[in-house]
Order: C-alpha cells, then sequence, then structure tokens
C-alpha cells in the first residue's frame, strides 16, 4: 500500500470512509470525473440513478485499473449528485464497490453536472504501486 | 515530470478534450487557487462567459507561469459554472485555445453562485511541474496579483507526502451535529475536525496547501465563518476556492470544507 489511513479519536467520519489519507509513495493519478456515459457518448440509464451509479464506479475502476491500480489504491473521491434523495442509492452501490472502508471521501450535492440527463459524477486521486 | 496518460478502455473522453487519468511522479505538485474574471480593481470583466472565461484563463497562465509551468503541465483541471449552457456555448472554446493539445483530467460542475454573484465561472487547476524538489523548501506560496484576500493563487508542493482530507463538516466525535442552523457553530466545528485530522497526519495548518469550502449560502459564510478561518490559518492561507451549491450529505450541514495539506518526505 502507498498510502497510510490517518485515524483519530477527536474527529470522527460521518459515514464508513476514512478522515484522511496521506501518500507515502509510488505515482500520483488523478482521475477525470467519470460520468454514465458508453463508449459512444451517450448517457446509460436516463433517470435511473442506480444504474448511473453502477456504470460510473466501474467506470473509476476502469481508470485505477489502466493505471495498475485498483479500488484500494484509492486516496480520495468526491461524489457529486444532482438531487439528494438519490444518496441512499448511491451508498449501498458506492459501498458494493468498496470491499471495505472507502477512502477520504467528500459528497456534494450540485446544481448540475455537464449535461442535464447526468445524475452522478465521482472523481478521485490515487496512489498506484 | 514523468507523466503518464491514461485511457481506460472506454475512451469516451478522448475526443471531449480531456483525459479520464493522468499519474505523475509526485515531485513538485502546483496547487492554484479557484480563479474567476476578476480584475485589478475587484470587479468582474465585463462581456458574459467568453470574456470571465478568457480573463479566468489568462490569470491561470500567469500563476502557471510563475512556477515555470504552463498548460501543458496541467494533470487536473475543475470548473465551477453557474450556467452550464453558456459555458459550452461561449467558454468551452476559449478554454481549449489555451489547453491546445493538452489534456488534463476534468470535472465540470453547476453550482449555485460563486464569491461574487456576476462570476459565472471559475477555475482552478493541479499540475505537475519541472525541476528537482531538492534543496526547495517544502511549500512554496505565492501571489501573481496584488489581490488583497485571505488566500494564495498558487502553492507548489516540493517532494512533500500529500494528505488528502475528507470533506469536513460539524459533526462531533458522537454524531451529533454542532450548531443546528448555526454558522459560527458549524464553522467553528469544521475548523476544529480539520485542526485534529491535520495534527493526527502530522502536520500544521500552515500547510495546508489547497482549500474548497462548499457552503449553502456564500453571505452567511462571510458573515460568521471567515473570522473562524482566519484564526485557524493565522495568515498563512492555503490556496483556495469557495462555492455555494444546493445541499450536503444531511440537510443539517450548512458547511463543508476539505483540505489538501503536506508534510516533507
Amino acid at each position: 500500500m502507498s498510502y497510510t489511513t490517518i485515524t483519530l479519536t477527536e474527529a470522527q467520519p460521518v459515514a464508513n470512509y476514512k478522515m484522511a489519507t496521506r501518500i507515502e509513495g509510488g505515482r500520483l493519478l488523478y482521475i477525470a470525473g467519470q460520468v454514465a456515459r458508453d463508449a459512444d457518448g451517450e448517457v446509460l440509464g436516463k433517470g435511473d440513478i442506480r444504474a448511473q451509479a453502477r456504470q460510473v464506479f466501474q467506470n473509476v475502476r476502469n481508470v485505477l485499473q489502466a493505471a495498475g491500480g485498483d479500488l484500494g489504491d484509492l486516496l480520495k473521491i468526491t461524489t457529486y449528485i444532482t438531487n439528494l434523495d438519490d444518496f441512499p442509492a448511491v451508498a449501498e452501490i458506492r459501498s458494493s464497490f468498496f470491499p471495505g472502508t472507502l477512502p477520504a471521501s467528500t459528497l456534494i450535492v450540485v446544481s448540475r453536472l455537464a449535461q442535464p440527463e447526468l445524475l452522478i459524477e465521482v472523481e478521485g486521486m490515487a496512489a498506484i504501486g | 515530470m514523468d507523466r503518464c496518460d491514461i485511457l481506460a478502455e472506454n475512451p469516451v473522453e478522448k475526443r471531449r478534450g480531456y483525459m479520464p487519468g493522468v499519474s505523475v511522479e509526485p515531485g513538485r505538485i502546483l496547487f492554484t487557487a479557484g480563479m474567476t474574471g476578476r480584475q485589478a480593481d475587484g470587479t468582474i470583466i465585463a462581456g458574459g462567459m467568453a470574456a470571465q472565461t478568457q480573463r479566468t484563463m489568462e490569470r491561470l497562465q500567469a500563476i502557471l507561469q510563475h512556477a515555470g509551468a504552463n498548460f501543458s503541465q496541467v494533470i487536473k483541471q475543475l470548473l465551477y459554472i453557474t450556467d452550464m449552457e453558456a459555458h459550452t456555448t461561449h467558454g468551452r472554446g476559449v478554454r481549449a485555445a489555451f489547453f491546445g493539445e493538452a489534456r488534463p483530467t476534468s470535472t465540470a460542475l453547476g453550482v449555485r453562485r460563486l464569491a461574487d454573484p456576476a462570476m459565472l465561472v471559475e477555475i482552478e487547476l493541479v499540475a505537475d511541474l519541472p525541476g528537482d524538489p531538492a534543496g526547495r523548501p517544502l511549500l512554496e506560496k505565492y501571489n501573481v496579483e496584488n489581490h488583497g484576500l485571505d488566500f494564495y493563487q498558487g502553492v507548489i508542493v516540493n517532494g512533500g507526502r500529500l494528505i488528502y482530507l475528507a470533506g469536513q463538516v460539524a459533526n462531533m466525535p458522537d454524531g451529533a451535529v454542532a450548531g443546528v442552523e448555526d454558522w459560527k457553530g458549524q464553522a467553528e466545528q469544521v475548523y476544529a475536525n480539520i485542526g485534529h485530522v491535520l495534527r493526527a497526519a502530522g502536520a500544521s495548518p500552515a500547510q495546508a496547501v489547497k482549500e474548497t469550502t462548499w457552503v449553502r449560502d456564500i453571505a452567511s459564510w462571510r458573515q460568521h465563518g471567515t473570522a473562524v478561518r482566519r484564526a485557524f490559518y493565522e495568515e498563512d492561507y492555503p490556496a483556495s476556492t469557495l462555492v455555494e451549491i444546493p445541499g450536503l450529505v444531511r440537510p443539517e450541514f450548512l458547511v463543508e470544507i476539505e483540505v489538501i495539506a503536506a508534510i516533507p518526505r
């Protein structure tokens, strides 16, 4: 593992994620915000947050694997959604992708994403190798 | 400076002007503040999205140049946009002209408002700088303009170990929210939490490199949060971005702040 998980008792996360991570080695990978588009650029799962969330986290994993890593190498992710009511479904699907604790994490409700059909976007950084 | 562009199996990003992933040896990394179409006198440049995007990119270019870098060394751009259609029509082309063939990773967010209600776009960058970090100070914080505001426009990390904090909210260790409907109370709890996390990671507030502050209402934050922030950093600010968004993970949360920091290797 190329990073350390920062643990402390004075402050606690509000869900199943790490409070902070610190790079100890390896390469620093930045991942573009991933959205639920297919290879033709079409938005998948219009109106379906679960379908979009699955595609987005799969895309994040694809980028990590293409860089020689995997989800366990993530230092931090930011999940942007357009409707707070979608969060329980997003949290459930997100947890299914991560075997243990999530990386350091931020959840933000934004007014919209690059296209109006997009319901979720996830970006992150990882330490690879 | 041994950048590697990462294309996944599903390279839809290839013709969209950005890369799915970019990896680098974390030797010298520059974080910029979120920049906008602000002019020297504090007003926002006239002319709408195209003019604001042009001005924003020129200011970012100056920050990159100060660090001996250019847009081809940018590994990440984050865009905060109040009118996505206007940006697609009038802003994207302006931005593309600065990047040329360069392809950073990118995220574009529609937000409710930026620091000044006249701002339509704000852009921040992360760049991989040339040069050997050896013999340089851990952090080089600098401005390229005399803006007089409480942040640095660029912060270079020379060979440090980067620390990525989760977005910090006003929760107490027992899970309760400090200061429901109380901006000052939440600001104090958020910065108390950030202080605890930084210390646990071996860092001080002065070693914060980049800060992003997400608030439900910028006017309320300015009234109650800014003083708390000022006391926390004691004049030694990070590069920063302030954005107003419609919601956070729980309706009680008024503010969420994420911080990147660095300590020596």
